[in-house]
C-alpha cells in the first residue's frame, strides 16, 4: 500500500459574488478542498494538495470547475422565469440513528439553525434497537422533535417505521452523521415547484470534515455523488444502455427525500439490504431503482445539500468498500430476480462494473488526470461484490427473518 | 428506434413538449434568433415535458454555446488534438461571467444585432441522380432570407435527363453538366463557373436554414479565411441507421461553438497528424475562390465517384491550412440533413467514409511529407480499431460498434490508393 502519507485537507467555502482572496490552509494541512456557491447557491467542489490556492489561481479552478454551472444556473433562471415556491406540502424530516447521539444532536442542531421543525414540517427520530438512553437524552435537548424507538435492528425497519408514522405528503431521509446546508429547504422547495410530479429528490453530499488520510482517500475517490448539475431522471435514459441499474448517479440513503405515496405504493424499503452489519447498504439504491422503474420522475437538485462526516479510520473506509460491493450486488442479485423484463440491463450493467473496477487498478498506469483509486480500495469492493453476488442477499433474508421472529 | 426531430426558438415563451405517439422520443435542437446553441432527447416516458423541464434540458445543453458567444473569454471551443484553450485572464474571465444578467435575452440582443458583410456568394450544389432529393434542396435554397448571386445545380455524370427537368422547375438556377465521375471534378467545376467571391457547397440531400447563407458569407470578412465549414443538424431520424449516424457516430456533428483552424493550429498538431476531418462536413462548406485561382484544387484521384466516400473534402482544407491560411467551423450556418435510411447504407458508407480517409491520410503524406498522417495511419487507427473491439466485447456486440467495425475493412481496402495507377486528367 503505498498510501501511508498522512493526509488532512482544510475545506474552505467561497461565494464567487464576493471578491476573491486567496485561500490558506492553516499549519498541518496538506491541502485544500473548496466548496464553491454562487449567490448562496451551490456550483461546485474541488480539492487540490498544497498550502493553499492563490486568488488568480482560485480564479482559474473556479472556472474549470464551476464555470459551466454557474452560466446553466443562469441561463435556466432566464428560460424558466419566476418560481412560486409557497405551495409547499406538509413534510416529515426522518433520522434513522444508532448509538451516536453526538452525530445525532448536531444533525438536529443544523436542522434548528433552519427553523426545523415548524409548521407542517415534523423531525422524527427513528432510534433503532438502542443499548442506552443517550440517544433518548440528546433528542430531549430539542423538545419540537418526535422519538421513537423501532427495536428490530436494521436500517430498512428503522426506515419503514418512518413510513407507517409519518403523516407528510414528502418524507426526508437523512443520516445522522450529516449536517444539513442552510439553502436544504429551500432547494426541497424550489424542487418540489419544478416538479410537482416527482417521486424522489436527492442531492449532493459534500464532506463534513477532510481532517484523516480516510476521509481525503474516499473523497477523492469520488465520495458520495457531487454533480451540481440538476437532473430530472425518468425511466429511461436515451444514452445509457444499463440505465437505472447504476443507481448510484440517483444519490445517496444519507440525503433523500420521496412522495410518501410513492413509497406506500412500492411497499416501503426492502429490509433485507440495509439490514447493518453484515450488510450495511444497498437499500437506498434498490428503493432509487424502483421509484424510477415505476415511473416516477427522480429529481437530482443542488441545493438540496448536505455534509456527511465520512468514516475517520482507514481500515473502517475499507470496510465500507467492501460493504459497498456486497450491498451493490445484493441489490442487482434482488433486481435481477424480481425485475426480469431488465435483466439484460442489469447484465450489462455488473459487466460494465467490473471492467470499470478493472480500469480502476489499472488508471495510474493508462491515463493522468484522473482519480486516484488506491488498489486495496478497489480489491475490496470487488472483493465484496464477489461475495455479493454469491447469495448474499438471501442469506440476508434468512438473518431479516431471524430477527422478525425474535421481535414478534 | 424512430425519434422525432424538433427545433424549439428560444426567444419564444417554452410551452409544454407534448407526447409524440409512434416514436420512440424527441431529439430537440434549441434555436435563439435562429442561431442552433445545444440539443437533448427526451424519451417518450419523459413527455409530455413541462415548461419548467424544458427549461432546465436547455439550460444544460445551451450554457457552453451561450457562454461562448456572450463572454469575451472563456468558454471557447476546444480544438481537435490540442489542450482546452483556457482564459487569458481568469480574474477578469470570472468577473465577466458573475456580472453577465439575463444571458438568453442578451443573447438574441447580441444575434440580432450582427454585422453584415459584402462578400458575394454563389451556390452549388452538386448532385447526381438524386432529383427529388435535388428538387427539395433547391426549394429550401429559394426560401433564402438573403438571395445568393447564383445558384449552380453540377450533374455529375449523368444517366438520365431527370437532374436537368427538376432544376427547369426553378427559375433563376443554373444547370450545368460535368461528365468525368466524380465530387471532386464537380466542385472544382463550380469553383471555376461561378462568378461569386466565395462558392458555398451544399449536398443535395440537405436543406438548408433560411439564414444560412448571410452566417457563411459573414465568415469571409477575414481575409484569412479560405474556408467556413458549418453545421449539419439530422432533418429527420425515422430510422435506425439515421439514429446510429447521428448518436453514435458523430461524423457530421462538431458542437455548436465557433472554430478556428489556422497555420498555428496546423503547426501544433502536425507531428501527430492534423485532425483536418474534424474541421467540419462537406456537405455543408464555403471556398472562397481566390484559392482556387492560386492552384488550389480538389483532388480528383479521390472522394465519392472515384475512391472511397469521403476525403476530397479534408484533403482540400489540409492544403488550405499548410498553405497558411484558415478555415472556420460556424456552426450558425447550419443545414438540415436527411441521413441514410437503410442500415446496408450505412454500412457501405462506414466502408467508403473509412476508405477515403486512410487514401486522403496517405495522399497529403505524398503531397506535404507530414509524416504525421502515416503516424496517424499506422499507430493511432489501429489503436482506436483494437479499442473499439474491447468496446465490441464490452457492450456485448451493439449493432452500432459493429457496423463501426466494418470500417476496419475499409481501412485495408483504402491502402489500395497507394498502388493505384496515376490516372489521366
Amino acid at each position: 500500500m503505498w498510501n501511508k502519507v498522512r493526509e488532512r485537507y482544510y475545506i474552505a467555502y467561497v461565494e464567487i459574488k464576493q471578491p476573491l482572496e486567496a485561500v490558506v490552509a492553516p499549519d498541518g494541512y496538506t491541502g485544500v478542498a473548496v466548496v464553491l456557491r454562487f449567490l448562496g447557491r451551490p456550483v461546485g467542489f474541488f480539492m487540490q494538495g498544497g498550502a493553499g490556492i492563490a486568488a488568480d489561481e482560485l480564479a482559474t479552478a473556479i472556472f474549470r470547475h464551476a464555470g459551466k454551472q454557474i452560466l446553466s444556473e443562469k441561463v435556466y433562471a432566464d428560460l424558466r422565469g419566476s418560481l412560486d415556491t409557497s405551495p409547499f406540502p406538509p413534510l416529515d424530516i426522518a433520522i434513522c440513528t444508532h448509538g451516536r447521539p453526538d452525530a445525532l444532536a448536531r444533525c438536529l442542531r443544523s436542522l434548528d439553525a433552519i427553523g426545523l421543525p415548524c409548521d407542517g414540517i415534523r423531525v422524527l427520530v427513528i432510534d433503532n434497537a438502542p443499548r442506552d438512553q443517550q440517544t433518548a437524552s440528546a433528542v430531549k435537548e430539542f423538545p419540537r422533535v418526535h422519538y421513537l424507538v423501532e427495536p428490530k435492528p436494521g436500517l430498512d425497519f428503522a426506515r419503514n417505521r418512518a413510513i407507517s408514522e409519518a403523516t407528510g405528503e414528502l418524507l426526508a431521509f437523512l443520516d445522522d452523521d450529516v449536517v444539513v446546508d442552510p439553502c436544504w429547504l429551500e432547494g426541497l422547495r424550489e424542487a418540489w415547484a419544478a416538479n410537482p410530479d416527482a417521486g424522489a429528490f436527492t442531492g449532493p453530499i459534500l464532506p463534513l470534515e477532510l481532517e484523516t488520510t480516510s476521509q481525503v482517500v474516499f473523497e477523492r475517490m469520488g465520495g458520495f455523488g457531487k454533480s451540481f448539475e440538476r437532473v430530472r431522471f425518468a425511466n429511461v435514459l436515451p444514452e445509457s444502455p444499463t440505465y437505472p441499474v447504476g443507481a448510484g448517479v440517483f444519490g445517496a440513503g444519507a440525503n433523500m427525500v420521496f412522495r410518501r405515496l410513492a413509497l406506500d405504493q412500492l411497499g416501503g424499503f426492502d429490509d433485507a439490504l440495509d439490514t447493518g452489519a453484515p450488510l450495511p447498504g444497498g437499500g437506498d439504491l434498490d428503493i432509487f431503482y424502483r421509484i424510477v422503474r415505476a415511473g416516477y420522475p427522480l429529481v437530482r437538485e443542488p441545493k438540496l445539500l448536505v455534509y456527511h462526516q465520512h468514516r475517520r479510520e482507514y481500515g473502517r473506509l475499507r470496510h465500507q468498500m467492501w460493504t459497498w460491493g456486497l450491498g451493490t450486488m445484493a441489490y442487482i442479485n434482488k433486481s435481477w430476480r424480481h425485475d426480469a423484463a431488465h435483466r439484460p440491463e442489469i447484465r450489462r450493467w455488473v459487466w460494465w462494473w467490473l471492467c470499470y473496477q478493472l480500469s480502476k487498478l489499472f488508471a495510474p498506469f493508462l491515463r493522468r488526470n484522473r482519480a486516484h483509486w488506491p488498489w486495496d480500495m478497489v480489491v475490496a469492493e470487488v472483493a465484496g461484490a464477489i461475495v455479493g453476488l454469491c447469495g448474499e442477499y438471501d442469506r440476508s433474508i434468512a438473518r431479516v427473518e431471524r430477527v422478525r421472529r425474535e421481535a414478534a | 428506434m424512430k425519434w422525432r426531430v424538433i427545433s424549439i426558438e428560444l426567444s419564444e415563451p417554452l410551452a409544454e413538449l407534448p407526447a409524440c405517439a409512434g416514436y420512440e422520443g424527441v431529439r430537440v435542437v434549441f434555436f435563439q434568433n435562429g442561431v442552433p446553441l445545444g440539443h437533448c432527447r427526451l424519451a417518450a416516458a419523459q413527455l409530455p415535458a413541462s415548461p419548467q423541464h424544458l427549461a432546465n434540458q436547455a439550460s444544460n445543453a445551451i450554457a457552453l454555446a451561450v457562454g461562448d458567444y456572450l463572454l469575451e473569454e472563456g468558454f471557447r471551443s476546444a480544438l481537435p488534438g490540442v489542450p482546452e484553450p483556457q482564459p487569458e485572464s481568469p480574474g477578469r474571465a470570472l468577473r465577466s461571467l458573475v456580472r453577465l444578467k439575463n444571458p438568453v435575452q442578451e443573447l438574441a440582443h447580441r444575434l440580432s444585432a450582427q454585422v453584415e458583410s459584402t462578400v458575394t456568394v454563389s451556390i452549388a450544389v452538386c448532385t447526381r441522380e438524386r432529383p427529388e432529393a435535388l428538387a427539395r434542396c433547391l426549394a429550401s435554397l429559394a426560401k433564402l432570407s438573403e438571395p445568393a448571386v447564383e445558384v449552380l445545380v453540377i450533374d455529375n455524370a449523368p444517366q438520365s435527363g431527370r437532374t436537368r427537368e427538376v432544376v427547369e422547375l426553378f427559375p433563376g438556377v443554373r444547370y450545368v453538366c460535368e461528365p468525368q465521375k466524380g465530387l471532386s471534378t464537380a466542385r472544382n467545376t463550380a469553383l471555376a463557373l461561378a462568378s461569386g467571391a466565395v462558392v458555398a457547397f451544399v449536398d443535395d440531400d440537405a436543406v438548408v436554414h433560411p439564414k444560412w447563407l448571410g452566417r457563411i458569407r459573414r465568415c469571409f470578412s477575414d481575409s484569412n479565411v479560405m474556408v467556413a465549414t458549418g453545421l449539419v443538424l439530422p432533418a429527420e431520424l425515422e430510422t435506425q441507421a439515421q439514429m446510429i449516424f447521428e448518436e453514435s457516430f458523430h461524423f457530421f456533428h462538431q458542437g455548436y461553438r465557433y472554430r478556428r483552424f489556422d497555420a498555428k493550429y496546423f503547426s501544433a498538431t502536425r507531428n501527430k497528424g492534423v485532425p483536418v476531418w474534424e474541421i467540419g462536413a462537406g456537405a455543408n462548406m464555403a471556398v472562397r475562390r481566390t484559392v482556387y485561382e492560386l492552384g488550389h484544387r480538389f483532388d480528383t484521384r479521390l472522394g465519392p465517384g472515384v475512391f472511397g466516400g469521403c476525403g476530397e473534402d479534408s484533403e482540400f482544407w489540409y492544403g488550405i491550412l499548410a498553405a497558411g491560411w484558415s478555415c472556420v467551423y460556424e456552426p450558425s450556418a447550419c443545414v438540415f440533413h436527411y441521413h441514410r435510411r437503410e442500415l446496408n447504407d450505412l454500412r457501405r458508407l462506414v466502408y467508403q467514409y473509412m476508405q477515403g480517409h486512410v487514401a486522403a491520410l496517405l495522399l497529403q503524406f505524398a503531397k506535404y511529407r507530414d509524416f504525421g498522417n502515416l503516424r496517424r495511419l499506422l499507430l493511432r487507427l489501429p489503436a482506436e480499431y483494437a479499442v473499439l473491439v474491447l468496446r465490441l466485447i464490452v457492450t456485448g456486440f451493439a449493432l452500432d460498434q459493429r457496423i463501426l467495425l466494418r470500417g476496419a475493412l475499409g481501412c485495408l481496402a483504402g491502402l489500395r490508393f497507394a498502388f493505384r495507377k496515376p490516372q489521366q486528367a
